[in-house]
Formats: structure tokens, C-alpha cells, sequence
């Protein structure tokens, strides 16, 4: 079949395989309504790719899926710059600081071992938390009440925080400090893990900002599309990683998948729809843990010496 | 230059070279192939090294010669990092650093290695893969001897498995009283930069005569600009990178829109 080398990873696999997994991602997040990073980072890490190389060619990859993301969302009128852009502050700090982490963790020989553990930890708590909420959702509707998750609007110590500001589309008046800190440890993931930081930034924006569900989605893809961007050029310019030839075949398959994944979406519910994504969470979550815990068949490793 | 092109080239050769002259016992060899390029479809790549023994004063080169076929890649330096499970989890803990490491090395001869000549021999004259890895950095802590030898046979091990370096004690055959061949497979993820192809004639456990030549491998068209912009313009590989997924996402959301 079609071999294609990569120039970055300095590796030759098959395109078809490539294509395909971008595809299939790509499906998952359309039909989702996720950015996939989280899926297609382990996948890449599974199939032989340098973690480093693959947490950085994401970010690139995600930068694309969520500019076709956020444009959707742009013509319903569903973005909230003011807000997306206060937490880009954040992200872009965020950022700075988790791609300087990595090249520390490159030079130590534990990179491999933090992204396998962030995956572990943040995949394992979500993928629970989801399954949980989304089987009580399943149970709420078998019993004939509507599986709404709003929560009437209430005041927290959020709102105790100086440095307010108004945000009008998302008719906010909140302190500038929570999306910012929101925002920074969001782009410490994208830098790290290779991932938009949908999934910690929409419960974040959701329950703790209290942003209408509406907006949410649209502002914080508005917000990875940035901070994805800013943390692709950090990665080129500090460790290399970033593999375009890689990125731009993950791209176009995840690009075709993603507008097939969004009509088979359609016709799921949305709360069975959460259960299977949380299974798949979890599942991932448990194949790197399994990754870890095993004792591997070879115990040496080789990497180019990092020196001065 | 294909297989067909090679066997004219080896024929031709072999016909000079046969001609009788009075020098000493020497040996002539060339390679199939001396400029090797990795593009986007580069799946590996096989070279032939061949030659002949001149002057040979038996009547048949094979079983009285051995020949030795040693190509070795760029050195660089690496790491190499061992796991212990560590809290329940099998983490990198102790690592050694050897410096000039072959990113490719193929020993290939007549003979096993053992029965061409001594040990000492062969490591004077840098043959086989024990004589690879001498020089380990002694970094902040001192490593035991012990330790230093399981990090080197790690590495040859690993390299091995890779394909990356190869021991062939039969790799070199006699097509003719005078005449040898050696196939050399490159895997996919062979190193770019320049490789020394050395050509030992022994006999009697004794080196007669050693014949040299180079080979490039360098990383050509799409691959070499991708590589060489990423390391030599990272900013504006990074900005690019950027641009292009902007293009996609804009493309995906305009023409593949299905709703």
C-alpha cells in the first residue's frame, strides 16, 4: 500500500491508515460535538508515534477542525470575543509555560510518562463523570422527566472577584480573573497533551462562569483556534515537533469525518450519545494506564542526548 | 540504476579487473548505489556491494579469502534511558549517554566474524558491533562497568531489532573465482548523512588490503524542505503550519459542508 514518510517523526507509515484515523476521529468529534484531540493523540502515541511529536502535530491539527468549528458557530451568531478573547490572555500564558515544560520533560526522558499520566488522570475523571451524569440523564428520561441539566442562576464566589467586566453576548457582568485562570490552564493542556481543552473549558464556562449553554461551544472554539495556533508556531520553534506532513493528512480525513460524524449525530440522543462517548473516555484512559502498569518488553530506551 | 544495470556494472568490472598484473593481493569494490535520496515514498532501499580480490595467488578466491563488508552511518550522540517500576508505574529511571553511536552500522563477510580473524584483530580495526559504543559519556555520577555494559548490549539490541545495524556472517558471497557481492538492506528510518562503505580482504586471520568508498544519504524534494525549514526557519515553519490548517478548516466549513 501507500507508504508515506514522515519528515518530523522520521518514520514511514501507511497513508490509508493515517487517512483513516483522522477520518474516523474526525467522525467521533462531529458526531460528538468534541474537538478530538483527546482520542487522536493516544491514537497516534498507540500506532508508534514520539508522543512529543504527536501531542504537537495535534495542536496543529485541532487548529483546522476548530477554525470549521467556530465558523458554524459564527453564523448562528454563538461567539462571545470578548469573552474568548479574555481567556486567550490566559491561554497564551498558559501555553508559554507548558511548552517550556515539555522541552524540560524532553530533556529529563519523562515526557512519554507525564502525557501518558495527564491522559490517565483528566480521560479517567471526566470519562467517569460523564458516564455517571449521562446514565442518570438516560434513567431521568426512562422515568418520563425531561433530561435538562440547567441549574437556576445563583451567586458563587466568583462573582466576589474584582476586575469585573460585562460581557454582553453572553449578558455576563464577572470578573476578568476566572476566564483568564480558566483560560491559562487550558492552554497548559493544549501545549502538554496535544488537546483544544474542550472538555475541561466547557463544564468550566458552564458551571463556574454560568455562560449560557449557547455560547459556550462558539466562544471557546474561538478560543482554541488561538491558542492551538499560538501553541503550533511555540512547538516548531522550541522543540520541532510539529510534523506537517502528519498534520495535514490527519486534517483532510478529520475534515471529510467531521461533516459525516455531524449528521449521524443527529439522529442519536444526546444523552446516549454522552454514555458512549464516556465508555470511549474511559476505554482510552484504560488502554495507557494498561500501558504503564504492565512491565514492557523492553525496559531500554533509546533518544538522541540532548546537549549543549 | 536498476538490478539488471548493477549485474552489467559488476560483469564489466570483473572483466577488468581480472586482467593479470603483478602487484600484490588487493581488493576493488564499489557500490550499486552512492547517492541515496529519502522522499515521501521511501520505504528503505537496498545497496550492493561488490568487488573483486586481485592478484589472488590460490586458485579460487572463496574459502581462501574473506572478505568483510563494514557501512557505517553518521555517528551521534544518545541516551539511553532504563525503566523500574517506580510507584506501580514503569518509568525512565537511570541513563547513559555514549556519544559517537553509527545511526546505521552492517557488518556482512564471507565468514562468521570469529572465523576470519582474532578478536583483537577485528577491534583494531573497528569490525563488528563489539568494537561500536567504546566511548560512554561519564556524565555527573560515575556508572558501573557492570551498568555501562548492559546500556551498550541495550542498544546494539535495539538497533538490531530495528534493522539498523545487521551482522551477516554469510552476507558475503563469491560469484566467481575473484568476484563478491553483498546485498545491504536500509530500513525505511534509516539516518540521512554520510556513510563509509570499508572492504577488508583478510586471509589467515590477517587484514591484506581494505578498499573505501562513500555514500550519501540525504533526504530530497518535499521531505527536505519540510525537514530543513522545521530546524533551519522553525517561525516561519510554525506560521505556515498554521496557515495551511486555517486553509483546511476554511475549505472543510465552505466546500465538504453538508448542512
Amino acid at each position: 500500500m501507500f507508504q508515506i514518510y514522515l519528515p518530523i517523526a522520521e518514520m514511514s507509515v501507511n497513508i490509508g491508515m493515517l487517512f483513516g484515523m483522522g477520518a474516523a476521529v474526525g467522525f467521533l468529534s462531529g458526531m460528538f460535538g468534541v474537538g478530538g484531540g483527546f482520542l487522536m493523540t493516544p491514537l497516534l502515541i498507540f500506532s508508534g508515534i514520539p508522543p512529543a511529536v504527536a501531542v504537537s502535530t495535534e495542536a496543529n491539527q485541532i487548529v483546522a477542525s476548530s477554525v470549521s468549528g467556530a465558523l458554524a458557530q459564527w453564523r448562528r451568531r454563538n461567539v462571545d470575543i470578548r469573552l474568548g478573547s479574555v481567556m486567550l490572555i490566559g491561554g497564551i500564558l498558559g501555553s508559554i509555560v507548558g511548552v517550556q515544560i515539555v522541552k524540560i520533560l524532553r530533556e529529563m526522558g519523562q515526557i512519554d510518562l507525564i502525557i501518558s499520566l495527564a491522559y490517565v488522570t483528566f480521560l479517567g475523571i471526566i470519562g467517569a463523570l460523564m458516564l455517571v451524569e449521562s446514565l442518570r440523564a438516560i434513567r431521568r428520561v426512562q422515568r418520563g422527566r425531561p433530561a435538562t441539566t440547567r441549574r437556576p442562576g445563583q451567586h458563587n464566589w466568583i462573582h466576589g472577584l474584582p476586575l469585573k467586566m460585562r460581557f454582553m453576548r453572553s449578558k455576563l457582568y464577572i470578573s476578568a480573573i476566572p476566564p483568564i485562570v480558566i483560560g491559562a490552564f487550558v492552554g497548559l493542556l493544549a501545549a502538554i497533551m496535544g488537546v483544544g481543552g474542550g472538555f475541561i473549558m466547557v463544564p468550566a464556562m458552564i458551571y463556574l462562569l454560568r455562560v449560557p449553554t449557547s455560547v459556550v461551544v462558539g466562544t471557546s472554539l474561538f478560543q482554541i483556534i488561538f491558542v492551538t495556533a499560538f501553541v503550533t508556531i511555540l512547538h516548531s520553534t522550541t522543540n520541532q515537533t510539529v510534523d506537517a506532513v502528519l498534520a495535514l493528512v490527519l486534517m483532510i480525513g478529520g475534515a471529510i469525518g467531521a461533516q459525516f460524524g455531524a449528521q449521524a449525530g443527529q439522529k442519536l440522543r444526546a444523552e446516549q450519545l454522552r454514555a458512549l462517548l464516556a465508555l470511549m473516555v474511559i476505554a482510552v484512559a484504560a488502554r495507557l494506564l494498561f500501558g504503564l502498569i504492565v512491565e514492557p518488553d523492553e525496559l531500554f530506551s533509546i533518544g538522541p542526548a540532548l546537549l549543549d | 540504476m536498476g538490478r539488471a544495470g548493477s549485474y552489467l556494472v559488476i560483469l564489466l568490472l570483473a572483466w577488468f579487473w581480472s586482467a593479470p598484473a603483478l602487484a600484490r593481493e588487493d581488493i576493488q569494490s564499489d557500490l550499486s548505489a552512492r547517492d541515496i535520496k529519502i522522499e515521501s515514498n521511501f520505504t528503505g532501499a537496498e545497496i550492493v556491494v561488490f568487488g573483486t580480490v586481485e592478484n589472488g595467488t590460490r586458485s579460487s578466491a572463496a574459502g581462501d579469502y574473506d572478505v568483510v563488508v563494514v557501512i557505517r552511518g553518521p555517528d551521534e550522540a544518545i541516551v539511553t534511558r532504563r525503566k523500574q517500576r517506580t510507584l506501580g508505574l514503569w518509568m525512565n529511571r537511570d541513563s547513559q549517554v555514549f556519544r559517537q553511536v553509527p545511526g546505521f552500522y552492517a557488518v556482512l563477510s564471507s565468514r562468521p566474524l570469529d572465523e576470519v580473524a582474532s578478536p583483537e584483530t577485528l577491534r583494531r580495526h573497528n569490525i563488528g558491533v563489539g568494537s561500536l559504543l567504546q566511548s560512554p559519556d561519564a556524565g555527573a555520577e560515575e556508572v558501573p562497568e557492570r551498568d555501562v555494559r548492559a546500556f551498550r548490549d541495550a542498544v546494539i539490541r535495539i538497533m538490531e531489532e530495528d534493522g539498523l545495524y545487521v551482522v551477516d556472517g554469510r552476507g558475503v558471497t563469491f560469484i566467481s573465482k575473484s568476484l563478491f557481492r553483498a546485498t545491504i538492506n536500509l530500513p525505511a528510518d534509516v539516518p540521512d548523512g554520510g556513510y563509509l562503505a570499508n572492504v577488508y580482504l583478510f586471509r589467515d586471520g590477517k587484514l591484506l588490503s581494505l578498499n573505501q568508498s562513500q555514500l550519501s544519504i540525504t533526504k530530497a524534494g518535499f521531505e527536505r524542505l519540510i525537514y530543513s525549514t522545521a530546524f533551519d526557519y522553525p517561525l516561519l515553519y510554525g506560521i505556515v503550519a498554521v496557515l495551511v490548517a486555517i486553509a483546511v478548516g476554511l475549505f472543510a466549513s465552505t466546500v465538504l459542508r453538508r448542512d
